[in-house]
């Protein structure tokens, strides 16, 4: 035991001395930032009304506007003005006095058409364009009502509007999630660069010359590696929640992703033994983790969806045996990869 | 004359074959390093995984639900909700009746029934008088409320497709068509001329019965049948659908073609608000290759290093920006080849491949730098990963306001996003947009290229000492006595200038950085934080080079006689601020494409504008003043420098604070 701990050991002095740790976690700091900014950035483009108050004025023509300002008293941010005809009303859209132009006609079919006209190519394009959706999804609405008579199955009243904000789904279901697992792809990638690393420098040779065997040093750097995830992860929660979010279920969360770091670090055991020349290696190992996460995210429930579930604290008995089945697979995963580095160890 | 031509062209093609052999031999050891058993393992993960992948999403197991069962609602089985809140991803549905809010569900559902209705059990749509969602009281119970009212109207939706009545079912149909407004009427739009959207402008200002659907094809509305109407929202709206239960809160909805400039025609629920998602995510897929490139290339470099194995290489008669390009010149032909495929594929031209180039330079340079500066592999991974990270940010995030800002353009990946979409682009943006990222490649070639030497390459020293080392390299001592402006040192004082102008590009994307970074503040907290950094980053580029220098002794840093180091000090400061000066206008290439019209531009690059219109000596004033500033911060940030790293740090800070207030007073006068 001594010995795994002298190896966990001497691997956390390497980390220190380069400070490589620091820099993981500036560079977790930074995505995690980017990721926020370029949430704020397309949120805003995309639901104006999130941010606040973006209103806009529609100048409205045609026989049907009446139904169009009714319509317009429902949505806030927007407001719709009646012109005489089209032309005026295009008029007032040339001379800036409206943001779009709404041109809504009953056809003889008994349907109504609308005909609307944006700015082209300006910042606001995309904030006007959502909200005309907005106006005219409750026109249809209203419009669906009054012919609900000839439909077969009449749509359901919809419950009021609530307040929320976009971010809040973001931070649990993307953020959290990954903040929890990138230590987990970083430890996996020590382990890669450790091993390979000694088998390039020969120190490899002469740690097995020394009272060691395979298997100990496996799982001295193993545990040097595994050990601090869940240390980065904590970081990030607390962080989190001093910032505001409220993280449950923190010691399942941890179990879980320290689970899943033993599978990555005996993937890149596994790996390592496979591929002894690190480009190679780490190439592999690349792709493992991808195929690995991408395919286990693509499933129902999958580790992103299980942290994302538990943060938010909307967790179910199935995600408690979830977190016991990934711990089971992972901790065999690793078993089995130590046992066949014992046998074969790590030849060329 | 000719003689010396032949002379420098045969120089230059020994250099050619040197470099070329050096590839052939490198590309032969990187191919040797991927072995088949390794390709094999790939390739078997690989097949193994889209199997696994295809089978999940062939029987409906799979599905990218991040936001999967993540609110909890509480409805009655009876209860026509129940549907509703069934087939949204991101609700899980609990009895209604057990549910305690707040602890078992976050939302529950209550409908009032039509008296007299639905003694039965089940209760009818057609019965429910209003429906109540009881929410807890708090952020997730609000956010669980929006959900349920957004799975309601998707419920509907669906309903309302399946109608047979479709004038009812749709009653409102719409056609969306985008208008500039200087020219009245759309003429094809500068930014979005799409095929739809040409389409519509040479049809004239009319009104326009039976225009042609942005891609649907579908024809007209006007007297069209409802059948095309159908055509038209069917798509749209499933899109939409999808696109919500992808992602939760920040819905993509715009997935199909939602460009500028297209008309569209169908139900409101269709409309897309003009996004360039598509090519956004085609962008994307050029830059994946690059970060499996560089973790070759990094190792490669770093194997050079490791137990000495570059040392044949160095005692050759090959200098080491042979070997380094030789070195590097299989990863960029297969860069090259990468993105000319990806290209291919995705339908982009030649601009997307004369755009990618520079990225991928600027990865492999990066790269280089970090490989040369690394200790071990596990530093060079970190490193690696700070290079993807910071790159690929770069040429992202600008991108995805593409349609939107000018801004956009200081990335390489806008050219491709508007060369997916099909729309013209200048000279002059595609030099500003590339030329930059070249210019910093080729310069982290450079500072790499400065410690590829034995003392460097071989030892463990820390990352900053090796970076003081790269830049001390360029520089070379002041000569204590002699004339003022005697040969040698105008040389070092003029090497000191250069190396202090070949920071201006990282200079710049630094400041972009913070610009874009900044950009979604608002604009009383953006402004004075932009103008800290700035002058910030400005005085760490003048006076980096200058404390290298002291640091490695290139400049002399006497202990008795202080009267001659504060000479030095100030001399290179001079220097080194007039470099920074020089170079710095070079940046008025950016009023090229009308980045200073942005206010927060004109904070960044406060120095190029705002002139005209100003007596000549005002004029002159203006022009001079920043030189002044640079010379005097400079001066005392070198000064600094030479008396060690506290006195340094404290000179900088001093500097930095007397640069954001000149910067305060230009913003203020322009």
């Amino acid at each position: 035991m001594d010995s795994r701990l002298t190896i966990a050991g001497r691997e956390l002095a390497g980390l220190r001395a380069e400070k490589t740790i620091l820099l993981a976690i500036a560079i977790q700091l930074f995505i995690a930032a980017f990721s926020s900014f370029l949430v704020v950035g397309l949120v805003s483009m995309y639901d104006p009304g999130a941010l606040d108050g973006a209103e806009i004025e529609v100048a409205a023509a045609g026989d049907a506007v009446e139904g169009l300002e009714r319509a317009a008293a429902e949505v806030p941010g927007a407001s719709v003005t009646p012109y005489a005809d089209a032309d005026a009303a295009r008029r007032a859209f040339e001379r800036n006095a409206a943001d779009a132009v709404v041109v809504a006609t009953h056809t003889e079919r008994g349907r109504v058409s609308t005909v609307v006209t944006a700015p082209d190519a300006t910042v606001q394009t995309t904030v006007i364009v959502v909200q005309l959706r907005e106006l005219l999804r409750t026109y249809e609405l209203n419009e669906r009502d009054r012919r609900s008579a000839f439909l077969e199955e009449s749509p359901l009243p919809l419950p009021e509007r609530s307040d929320t904000s976009p971010y809040f789904s973001f931070t649990y279901t993307v953020l959290i999630p990954v903040l929890v697992f990138l230590p987990v792809f970083i430890s996996g990638s020590l382990i890669v660069d450790s091993i390979t690393e000694e088998l390039d420098r020969g120190t490899m040779e002469l740690l097995r010359v020394a009272p060691v065997t395979l298997p100990e040093i496996v799982d001295g750097k193993a545990a040097a590696a595994i050990g601090i995830a869940p240390g980065q992860a904590l970081l990030w929660l607390l962080l989190l929640e001093a910032n505001g979010t409220s993280v449950a279920n923190v010691g399942p969360i941890l179990a879980l992703m320290t689970a899943l770091t033993t599978l990555v670090v005996a993937v890149a055991v596994g790996v390592s033994a496979v591929a002894p020349d690190r480009r190679a290696a780490q190439l592999l190992y690349s792709v493992a983790v991808l195929v690995l996460f991408g395919g286990a995210t693509a499933m129902a429930g999958g580790p992103a969806n299980a942290v994302a579930r538990l943060a938010i604290d909307s967790a179910g008995a199935t995600t408690g045996v979830l977190v016991v089945a990934y711990a089971v697979i992972s901790g065999a995963a690793y078993l089995g990869v130590r046992r066949v580095v014992a046998v074969e160890g790590f030849g060329r | 004359m000719t003689d010396r031509l032949r002379r420098v062209g045969r120089r230059l093609a020994v250099g050619v074959r040197r470099v070329l052999r050096v590839a052939r031999w490198e590309s032969a050891r990187a191919s040797g390093g991927v072995d088949r058993r390794t390709l094999a393992a790939g390739v078997a993960l690989l097949v193994v995984a889209g199997g696994v992948v295809g089978v999940g999403v062939a029987t409906g197991v799979a599905g990218l639900d991040v936001d999967g069962d993540i609110y909890r609602v509480g409805v009655d089985d009876g209860s026509p909700y129940a549907d509703a809140i069934e087939d949204a991803p991101s609700l899980r549905p609990v009895p209604g009746g057990t549910a305690s809010l707040g602890d078992a569900a976050d939302a529950v559902v209550v409908t009032v029934v039509r008296p007299g209705a639905g003694d039965d059990g089940a209760i009818d749509s057609g019965e429910v008088e209003e429906v109540i969602v009881r929410a807890s009281d708090t952020r997730k119970g609000e956010a669980a409320a929006a959900s349920v009212r957004e799975a309601v109207e998707a419920h509907n939706e669906r309903l309302m497709r399946a109608e047979p009545n479709r004038t009812a079912a749709f009653p409102v149909t719409v056609t969306l068509r985008y208008v500039g407004r200087t020219t009245g009427i759309d003429d094809g739009a500068t930014l979005g001329g799409s095929d739809g959207g040409s389409a519509g402008g040479s049809d004239g200002g009319s009104d326009g019965g039976g225009e042609t659907g942005g891609d649907g094809g579908a024809s007209g509305d006007g007297g069209g049948g409802s059948g095309a109407g159908t055509d038209a929202s069917d798509p749209g709206s499933t899109d939409a659908g999808t696109g919500s239960s992808g992602d939760g809160g920040f819905a993509v909805p715009s997935i199909g073609g939602g460009a500028f400039g297209a008309d569209t025609v169908g139900s409101p629920g269709s409309i897309t608000p003009p996004f360039p998602f598509t090519s956004l995510l085609l962008a994307f897929v050029f830059l994946v290759p690059m970060n499996f490139l560089i973790q070759a290339y990094g190792s490669s470099i770093l194997d050079e290093r490791t137990n000495r194995r570059g040392e044949p290489l160095l005692v050759t008669p090959l200098s080491a920006a042979e070997i380094v390009a030789g070195k590097t010149l299989p990863y960029a032909a297969a860069a090259a080849v990468v993105t000319t495929l990806i290209a291919l594929l995705v339908g982009g031209g030649a601009l997307s491949v004369v755009a990618v180039a520079p990225i991928a330079a600027a990865f492999l340079g990066a790269t280089f730098v970090g490989a040369m500066f690394a200790r071990s592999f596990k530093e060079l991974t970190f490193v690696t990963v700070g290079v993807s990270v910071l790159l690929t940010t770069y040429a992202f995030v600008p991108a995805v306001f593409t349609n939107v800002t000018p801004v956009a353009l200081v990335s390489p990946l806008t050219l491709v996003v508007f060369d997916l979409q099909g729309e013209a682009v200048s000279a002059g943006e595609v030099l500003f947009s590339t030329a930059p990222m070249a210019v910093g490649a080729a310069l982290l070639f450079g500072l790499g290229l400065g410690v590829y030497r034995e003392e460097d390459m071989f030892s463990q020293k820390p990352v900053t000492r090796k970076f003081l080392d790269a830049l001390a390299v360029r520089l070379s001592p002041v000569p204590a006595g002699g004339g003022i402006l005697s040969r040698d040192r105008r040389r070092a004082l003029g090497s000191v200038a250069l190396l202090t102008a070949c920071t201006i590009p990282f200079v710049f994307v630094a400041e972009l950085l913070a610009v874009a970074v900044l950009f979604a503040l608002p604009i009383t907290v953006s402004i004075p934080v932009l103008l800290v950094t700035i002058a910030f980053i400005e005085e760490v580029a003048k006076s980096v080079g200058l404390y290298a220098g002291f640091e490695r002794g290139v400049f002399e840093r006497s202990d008795g006689d202080g009267g001659g180091t504060l000479r030095v000090a100030l001399a290179v400061g001079l220097a080194s601020g007039t470099g920074f000066f020089l170079a710095e206008k070079v940046t008025a290439v950016v009023q090229a494409v009308g980045l200073t019209d942005l206010f927060l531009g004109r904070a960044a690059f406060g120095d190029v504008t705002g002139l005209s219109g100003l007596p000549p000596v005002a004029l002159a004033a203006l022009f001079f003043a920043p030189l002044v500033l640079h010379v005097v911060t400079t001066g005392a940030a070198g000064v600094g420098a030479s008396r060690g790293r506290t006195a340094y740090a404290l000179a900088l800070t001093a500097a930095t604070l007397g640069h954001a207030a000149y910067n305060v007073g230009v913003v203020s006068l322009g």
